[in-house]
C-alpha cells in the first residue's frame, strides 16, 4: 500500500464558489476517500418561514435559499401554498411560472458549463459561456425586473405580466442564441484538451445514482430518466409545452455537460412553444382562506428535484415547513464519485456536480 | 516604493462566501466575464489571501464561516480593504434575527464599502471595488508614512458593533 | 401522497418489503411535532408510477431512538443526520454536529414549550 495523504480543499478556495469543504485522501495522485463538509451556509431558514414569516412572505424568503434557483424555490412553495388553500391559479399564471423557470434553467446550465471549462483550466471557453449567457441575464430582467432574486412567483398566481414587446425579444434573442449555443456544444464535444480532462473523469454508473438515489443532470448523464416535468402533470403543464427527456450513459464530467447543453435545446423550444401559445387570463387567484393539512410538492429545479413539505395550522404561520433541494439529494453520491479519480481533476468534478450548497443547508 | 504603484493599477480581489444565497457570487462572477470585464482594469480574482488587496464577502456571516472570514481577513496583507456586497453581508438582510446567523459581516471585521442591492448588480459591484480602490490608496500612503516615521500607524475603531469571536450568538431580535 | 403509518420495531421490515432500489427513490426524511409527540416521516417517490408520493411515519416520543435505514438506503445518512441536529432525536449510529456546530444547542425546529 502506497502511502495515504490527506488534501483538504475548501472552505475558501478559487474554484469554489461557496464554502464547502472536502477532504480526499489520496494515495500518491489517485484519491481513495472523500468526506465532505456541506452545511457551512446552514442559516435557518425553515425555522423563519415557521415562526417569523407569515404565510404570503415566506415565498419572498424562500426564495433567498438559493440565488441560482430561487424562481424554482418561490414557485415551489406558492404551489405547496396552494395545496394547502385549496385554490387553482389562473392558466396564464402557469405558463408564466414556466416561462421564467426555463429562463432560469439557461442561465443556470450555462453557469455550471463556463465553471467546468474554468476548473478544467479551459479560462478562454469559461470567458466565451459567459459572454452568451449574458442574454438570458438581461431577458430575466426585461421579464421579472431584476437579474437575480425574481419573486416573480407569489401565492395564488404571479406577480408581473408578460409584455408583448419583452415577449418579441425573447424570441428574437433565442433566435440569436441557437447559432452560439451549436457553437459552444461543438467545442464541448469535440475540442480534444478538454475532452482529456472531461471524459471517464467522476463517473457514476446507473447502479450507483440508483442505489443512491441521485436526481437531476447528475442522474440523467449516467444514464437514469429521473426527471419531474415527465412526471407531474397536475401542476406545471410540462408535456403540453414540448418536454422531452435527456439522457446520456457515461456518467462522467462529459456525459454531464452533453446533458446540460441538450437541456438547453429543450428549454429553448419550451420557450417558443410557450410564448406562440400564451393563454389570456387573471395573473392572480384571490382568497381569504388560510392554509390547513399537510401537502408536498415536487418541481424540477435546473439541478434536479426539489421537493417542499408544508403543514398548516390555519393561522398565518405555518408549523412546519420542509425543504429539500436537489443537491441534498446527491451529497452521498458526490462523495462517492470521486473514488479512483487523480487529485488534479477534483476541482472540475466538483464544478460539474453543479452544487448548491445554499440550498442544502438552507 | 515600487509595490504601490503597481497596486493602484492593479488590485487582486479575493471572494469570499460567508453563507450567503450564491446570487452576489454569481453577479462578482459576471463581472469577471466580457461583458462587464474587470480584468481590463487590472483586477484578478485570486484564491490566494496572502497576495490580495480587496476583499470581497458576500452573505450574513454564518456560525461556521465567522472563523474563516476572520481567519482570511488577518492572513490578508496589510493594507487591504473590505467591500461587503449585497444586503445580507451589509446588515443581515432577511437573513437577520435567524438562529445561526449574524447580522453582516462587520460584526467581525471592519468593513470599509458597504454594496446594497439584494442582489447586488455587476455595475453596483464595479463601482464599490472603485470607491475601494480610493481607500486603498489613502490606506497605503498613510501605512508608507507610519513606516517612514517609524511610528504605529493609526486604527481607528469606528464600528461600534464589533464582537468577539469567542462571544455566543444571540438573535438581533426575536 | 400515500400515506403509511409505521411503528419503530417494524419500520426497517416496512422499508425493506417496500423499497427496491431500481423501482424507487428515497427523497427525505422530515419530522414534525404533534402535541408531545414528534411525527418522523420517511418519503419515497416511485420511478414507474412518476405521480405517486408514499410517506411512512411513526409518533414517536422525543427521547426514543429511531433505527437507522443507513443499511437499507445508502443515501439516508445525510437526512438522519441532519434531523439529529435540527430536531434534537436521537438516530441509531449517528452523531451530532453535521450541521451545526457541536456546541450549539441541537434542536431548533422544536417549538419552544
Amino acid at each position: 500500500m502506497a502511502k495515504q495523504y490527506e488534501i483538504p480543499i475548501g472552505a475558501q478556495h478559487i474554484s469554489l464558489l461557496e464554502p464547502l469543504h472536502f477532504k480526499f485522501t489520496t494515495e500518491n495522485e489517485k484519491i481513495v476517500a472523500t468526506e465532505a463538509n456541506v452545511y457551512y451556509v446552514h442559516r435557518g431558514i425553515e425555522q423563519a418561514c415557521c415562526s417569523k414569516f407569515k404565510f404570503r412572505q415566506v415565498s419572498f424568503v424562500v426564495g433567498r435559499v438559493c440565488g441560482l434557483c430561487s424562481i424554482s424555490h418561490t414557485t415551489a412553495y406558492s404551489q405547496v401554498a396552494e395545496k394547502l388553500l385549496k385554490i387553482e391559479i389562473p392558466l396564464r399564471a402557469k405558463y408564466l411560472r414556466m416561462l421564467v423557470i426555463e429562463l432560469d434553467r439557461i442561465h443556470s446550465h450555462l453557469l455550471c458549463l463556463s465553471h467546468v471549462a474554468e476548473n478544467s483550466g479551459f479560462e478562454a471557453l469559461f470567458m466565451k459561456t459567459m459572454q452568451y449567457r449574458e442574454f438570458s441575464m438581461e431577458l430575466l430582467e426585461a421579464v421579472c425586473g431584476n437579474r437575480i432574486q425574481y419573486d416573480f412567483s407569489i401565492v395564488g398566481g404571479v406577480a408581473r405580466d408578460l409584455k408583448p414587446q419583452v415577449a418579441q425579444s425573447i424570441m428574437e434573442r433565442l433566435k440569436k442564441f441557437i447559432p452560439q449555443l451549436d457553437e459552444l456544444m461543438d467545442i464541448y464535444k469535440n475540442n480534444w484538451t478538454l475532452s482529456l480532462k472531461n471524459k471517464g473523469a467522476g463517473a457514476i454508473t446507473k447502479e450507483d445514482a440508483m442505489r443512491l438515489n441521485v436526481v437531476g443532470p447528475f442522474a440523467r448523464a449516467a444514464g437514469l430518466a429521473v426527471d419531474v416535468r415527465n412526471e407531474t402533470e397536475d401542476l406545471l403543464p410540462w408535456k403540453e409545452v414540448g418536454f422531452e427527456m435527456v439522457t446520456e450513459t457515461t456518467g462522467d464530467v462529459y456525459a454531464r455537460n452533453m446533458v446540460r447543453l441538450r437541456e438547453l435545446y429543450v428549454s429553448i423550444r419550451i420557450i417558443e412553444n410557450i410564448i406562440n401559445g400564451l393563454p389570456e387570463s387573471a395573473l392572480v387567484t384571490e382568497t381569504k382562506a388560510f392554509p390547513d393539512g399537510e401537502a408536498t410538492v415536487r418541481l424540477e429545479a435546473p439541478r434536479g428535484e426539489l421537493f417542499y413539505y408544508a403543514k398548516g395550522n390555519k393561522t398565518q404561520v405555518l408549523e412546519r415547513l420542509k425543504i429539500k433541494a436537489p443537491t441534498f439529494s446527491n451529497v452521498a453520491a458526490m462523495t462517492e464519485a470521486f473514488t479512483g479519480n487523480e487529485y488534479g481533476s477534483a476541482p472540475a468534478i466538483i464544478a460539474s456536480y453543479d452544487p448548491c450548497l445554499s440550498c442544502t443547508a438552507r | 516604493m515600487k509595490l504601490a504603484s503597481y497596486r493602484k493599477k492593479s488590485p487582486w480581489i479575493l471572494h469570499y462566501n460567508a453563507g450567503g444565497c450564491n446570487g452576489c457570487d454569481i453577479e462578482i462572477l459576471a463581472c469577471l466575464s466580457p461583458k462587464y470585464d474587470i480584468e481590463r482594469f487590472g483586477m484578478i480574482n485570486t484564491g490566494n489571501p496572502k497576495q490580495s488587496d480587496i476583499l470581497l464577502v458576500t452573505g450574513p456571516v454564518t456560525k461556521r464561516n465567522r472563523e474563516r472570514l476572520v481567519e482570511i481577513y488577518a492572513q490578508m496583507p496589510e493594507p487591504k480593504v473590505v467591500v461587503a456586497c449585497g444586503a445580507c453581508a451589509s446588515t443581515g438582510g432577511v437573513f437577520r434575527g435567524m438562529y445561526n446567523c449574524e447580522g453582516g459581516i462587520d460584526q467581525y471585521i471592519p468593513v470599509d464599502v458597504y454594496v446594497c442591492g439584494c442582489g447586488t448588480r455587476p455595475e453596483q459591484i464595479i463601482d464599490g471595488v472603485v470607491q475601494a480602490l480610493a481607500i486603498l490608496e489613502t490606506k497605503t500612503k498613510e501605512l508608507e508614512e507610519s513606516v517612514r516615521l517609524n511610528k504605529e500607524a493609526i486604527k481607528e475603531n469606528k464600528q461600534l458593533n464589533r464582537r468577539n469571536i469567542a462571544d455566543e450568538i444571540k438573535p438581533v431580535y426575536t | 401522497m400515500k400515506k403509511i403509518e409505521t411503528t419503530l420495531l417494524n419500520l426497517k421490515n416496512d422499508i425493506a418489503a417496500f423499497y427496491k432500489p431500481d423501482l424507487h427513490h428515497f427523497m427525505v426524511m422530515n419530522a414534525v411535532e404533534v402535541g408531545d409527540k414528534i411525527e418522523v416521516q420517511w418519503f419515497f417517490s416511485d420511478y414507474a408510477h412518476p405521480c405517486e408520493t408514499t410517506c411512512f411515519f411513526a409518533l414517536i416520543s422525543p427521547h426514543e431512538e429511531i433505527p437507522s435505514i443507513k443499511d437499507i438506503v445508502v443515501s439516508a445518512w445525510v437526512a438522519e443526520a441532519e434531523l439529529v441536529d435540527l430536531m434534537n432525536i436521537k438516530v441509531e449510529n449517528t452523531q451530532k454536529g453535521f450541521v451545526l456546530e457541536p456546541d450549539f444547542e441541537s434542536g431548533p425546529l422544536r417549538k419552544k414549550k
